[in-house]
């Protein structure tokens, strides 16, 4: 096995973590941490899979994607955040509840 | 001056316009609501000259950056994607209107920068022509409509955005790892090059796979459907016209490229049958959910699910004549659901509440309003002349061409439904209640705006032959059967 | 394509063991803190597998934002929930479920296992060499006005997603405001070394933000990683006590917020007026355009991410009810 694909398949596996976690963990900073892992495994499958170019250099088209991707991965987890944080302020939850009411 | 139209990279405008709007109006807040104004009004007339250079001189391509594909980004506009911007420009446009007289000033303040920028992210995403291009289009129209859902800070409506945002991440991340197998397998991110090599292989089927149900989930196809109606039915009337009108289209949109494009012959791991199955469970839970709803921003948000339903009867049928109906029911169902909430909207203005039993005579009290809400209706139940009667008929005929009658059983059923939710709403409007609430009297414009929108989708049945040459332009069923 | 001799075998396996068991662990840790810090660790370690795969400026970026801002965002968050003493739920497992519920609740971990099967599979597939675009991103370098792949790839290539990235960044930020204040907090007052730290550190970190910018051009480096130390600047101001005060941000801050996106729209419009295509640039006016336009998404990234962490709108006199 390469290294390419050793690394991509961890970043599968991460996806899958980040991705099962985020279904059956119930509460929201944990879910928004699910949601870090699920990116940081994608991210991971397009760089590793980046080198398989033949030469020394890898194609730097996968990096210029991940390095956007890891800037929109903060700004959708510090909204994510505060979004908890009020809801933690209404509800005196960090949980979302089952059902759903006015 | 004519040079100038047909040559001109309108699509582009159409991008730019509403940045630019949305720092403008978060730069100078005293006069935020004339620039909101103007760049609405700027985007319809951009849709206008971006229609008479489609129309003239045929679809064309952008080379951003001077590059071409496939190592640059190519904007891509076609009367697919013109129709979709047609819609985006005219619902905008209204809803824009209606925000200045439904939101107060701090509210509004809030709402307008972030409105242009889902508004250009839904033109981004409407004009791109490249897969990852599409990613980016799609995180900024789904974190801007979460932000929106959750701007009236209440209750229901932070749990609803909650939801809503994990499930668009879900979807996004999906589709995105979609992206990542195409481009390891073929090298490319652009659809016209990706048309030409990608075939059959478990990456491809993967990637399709995980793309699909990445974008189902942001269509809110049934069983994936559970954060639509909180997020629709708790989000401003303004937002919810502008959510089930434009957002969940935009998802669809991107499903019905790769399949009519990129993936001709990757029909085979996800069959057509089974999202068909899938759209006539949504038809049937949508629309019985909708029947039992009290709240009307409910009822209309179920509504939205049983609707989304009906577009994804395209993918078993698959001929010229389902494409032609699902497109026009896109355009008839944008035009007719903003129209339902902006007139929800007017009710919870003037009556403080939206439940439906204890409506005091809003026939007598709101007359436009109620007229926009039945209007929209019989665009939704597919009566004539409505331009859902065109799209279901269109779709009717399709199943009954290709021997598959059961899908236009669904068609017909479902209409029935939704006339029975329509009629519950209606006839609640005339009878009087022992509640009295104090009223507030309704902007006139935006009474207006909810009545024009829904005349438009009423009128657009009787004009159906120019949307339906228009989906031609570009030639992008020049792969489908005929029948 | 190398073929693995054992040393680097043995380092690829523990990262990659490492990094699904930090995952597994910050994601499973039923002390909220304890995976968080888990979480921060898996980030660094990130880091390291992105050096290990010749991805340098991605390790920058990852260990400025993806482990530091991202960490500090995460423990603040939780630090604001124990101020506002909510009930945080210790067990993610719901009692009282019958046996049908309980079996049901195996079908995510069924279900993942399938997907991840597939996926597998999918990845052992993929034919083993694919150049992607290197070779049209090596033939075009010559002209795009920078030496750094990675740049020439942001900035001019598919600088069209770099300017539709910064507009996510706003609206992040803009998301945030509006969703009201925050309940007012007993800050401690910083202690003698945090303050310290703050007048040391902040210069340093504009320094090397500095430095960042203008090493993007040639190798490592570029407008987010610059961007993610400006912004770690003022996450760590923000800790040894400073807020914007309401001259600061109805002036300046709005600004600099709008700098960058605003930049970027005008070399927008200008290659559209000038008759070429959007974002196109002559090649001896590249470099100087490509300087410029991360200049401004320098200074736009650095003040968005600080003001991510501060977490309300500051009193800019522009979101009250009048």
């Amino acid at each position: 096995m390469t290294t390419e694909t050793l690394y991509a398949l961890v970043g599968v596996g991460l996806f899958i973590l980040g991705l099962y976690a985020l279904f059956v963990r119930a509460n929201l900073l944990r879910k928004i941490l699910a949601a870090n892992v699920m990116s940081s495994g994608v991210f991971l499958v397009l760089v590793a899979l980046a080198r398989r170019t033949g030469t020394v250099a890898p194609d730097p088209v996968p990096h210029a994607m991940v390095i956007t991707g890891i800037v929109v991965a903060v700004s959708v987890t510090a909204f994510a955040l505060i979004l908890m944080l009020r809801i933690a302020m209404k509800t005196g939850q960090t949980e979302l509840p089952d059902t759903w009411s006015e | 001056m004519e040079v100038i139209i047909t040559t001109f990279p309108w699509g582009v405008v159409l991008i730019l316009v509403p940045l630019f709007g949305a720092l403008s109006c978060f730069m100078w807040p005293n006069v935020a609501r004339y620039l909101a104004l103007s760049t609405a009004f700027a985007l319809v007339m951009s849709v206008i000259a971006l229609a008479v250079r489609l129309i003239t001189t045929g679809s064309y391509r952008h080379e951003i950056g001077g590059w071409g594909a496939p190592l640059g980004i190519e904007l891509f506009a076609d009367g697919l994607s013109l129709l979709m911007l047609a819609a985006t420009a005219v619902v905008g446009f209204a809803v824009t209107v209606y925000s200045i007289g439904y939101f107060p000033n701090r509210q509004l303040l809030r709402f307008l920068p972030i409105w242009f920028l889902l508004l250009a992210a839904l033109n981004a995403l409407f004009l791109s022509g490249d897969i990852f291009n599409l990613y980016v289009a799609l995180e900024l129209t789904g974190l801007a409509a979460v932000a929106l859902t959750a701007m009236s800070g209440g209750r229901a409506a932070l749990i609803a955005a909650m939801r809503y945002l994990f499930a668009t991440l879900v979807g996004s991340m999906s589709y995105l790892l979609g992206v990542v197998l195409i481009y390891h397998s073929f090298g490319s991110l652009d659809f016209m090059i990706l048309a030409e090599r990608v075939e059959a292989s478990p990456a491809t089927w993967s990637a399709l796979g995980l793309m699909s149900i990445g974008l189902a989930l942001k269509t809110a196809l049934f069983p994936l459907h559970f954060w639509l109606p909180p997020a629709h039915a708790s989000a401003p009337a303004p937002v919810s016209a502008a959510l089930s009108g434009l957002v969940v289209k935009a998802s669809f949109y991107i499903l019905l490229r790769l399949w009519l494009e990129v993936f001709p012959a990757g029909h085979s791991l996800i069959p057509g049958e089974f999202l068909g199955a899938l759209g006539v469970c949504a038809i049937f839970w949508g629309g019985l959910q909708a029947l039992r709803a009290t709240r009307l921003k409910l009822l209309i948000a179920y509504s939205t699910v049983m609707q989304v339903g009906y577009f994804f009867l395209v993918f078993p049928l698959a001929t010229v004549v389902a494409w032609h109906g699902v497109l026009f029911l896109l355009l008839s169902h944008a035009l007719a659901k903003a129209a339902m909430f902006l007139a929800a909207g007017n009710i919870i203005y003037f009556a403080g509440h939206d439940r439906i039993v204890d409506f005091d005579r809003i026939a007598q009290q709101l007359p436009m309003t109620l007229a926009a809400f039945a209007l929209a209706g019989v665009c939704i139940m597919g009566l004539p002349p409505g331009g859902g009667f065109i799209a279901k008929w269109l779709m009717v005929q399709a199943s009954l061409e290709s021997g598959q009658w059961w899908w236009a059983a669904a068609l017909i059923l479902g209409s029935l439904v939704a006339a029975a939710y329509v009629f519950k709403v209606v006839g609640h409007s005339f009878t009087q209640t022992t509640v009295r609430e104090k009223t507030n009297v309704v902007p006139v414009l935006m009474e207006w705006t909810a009545l024009a929108l829904a005349l438009a989708s009423v009128l657009l049945g009787l004009v159906a032959s120019w949307p339906l040459a228009w989906m031609e332009i570009g030639g992008v069923f020049a792969g489908v059967p005929a029948r | 394509m190398d073929t693995l001799n054992l040393a680097q075998w043995v380092f690829d396996s523990l990262t990659g063991t490492g990094l699904l068991w930090l995952a597994w662990m910050a994601l499973a840790s039923p002390q909220l803190i304890r995976a968080i810090v888990i979480f921060v660790a898996f980030g660094l370690l990130m880091a390291l597998t992105w050096v290990r795969l010749d991805a340098v400026d991605i390790a920058l970026a990852e260990v400025a934002i993806g482990a530091g801002l991202t960490g500090a965002l995460l423990l603040a968050a939780l630090a604001k929930l124990t101020a506002a003493q909510t009930e945080i739920s210790k067990s993610d497992h719901r009692p009282r479920d019958g046996r049908a519920v309980r079996a049901l609740r195996q079908l995510p971990a069924v279900l993942m296992f399938l997907v991840a099967a597939g996926l597998v599979y999918s990845v052992l597939s993929l034919p083993p060499v694919s150049s992607g675009l290197s070779v049209e991103v090596d033939a075009n370098l010559g002209t795009s006005g920078v030496e750094n792949p990675v740049t020439a790839v942001l900035l001019n290539f598919r600088g069209y997603d770099t300017l539709l990235e910064i507009f996510v960044l706003l609206l992040a930020l803009l998301g945030v405001w509006s969703l009201g204040g925050l309940p007012p907090q007993r800050v401690a007052p910083a202690g003698p070394v945090l303050h310290t730290l703050a007048v040391v550190l902040t210069p340093v970190l504009i320094l090397l933000a500095a430095y960042f910018l203008w090493a993007g051009v040639k190798g490592p480096g570029g407008a987010f990683q610059a961007g993610a130390t400006l912004g770690a600047a003022g996450v760590l101001l923000q800790l040894a006590g400073w807020r914007p005060g309401p001259g600061f941000a109805r002036v300046h801050w709005r600004l600099i917020l709008v700098a960058g996106p605003a930049l970027f729209i005008l070399v927008a419009l200008f290659t559209i007026v000038a008759g070429r295509h959007l974002l196109e640039y002559a090649p001896e006016h590249a470099g100087t355009l490509i300087l410029l336009l991360e200049s401004g998404a320098t200074l736009s990234i650095g003040l968005t991410l600080a003001g991510l962490f501060f977490g309300e709108r500051p009193d800019d006199g522009y979101d009250n009810d009048n």
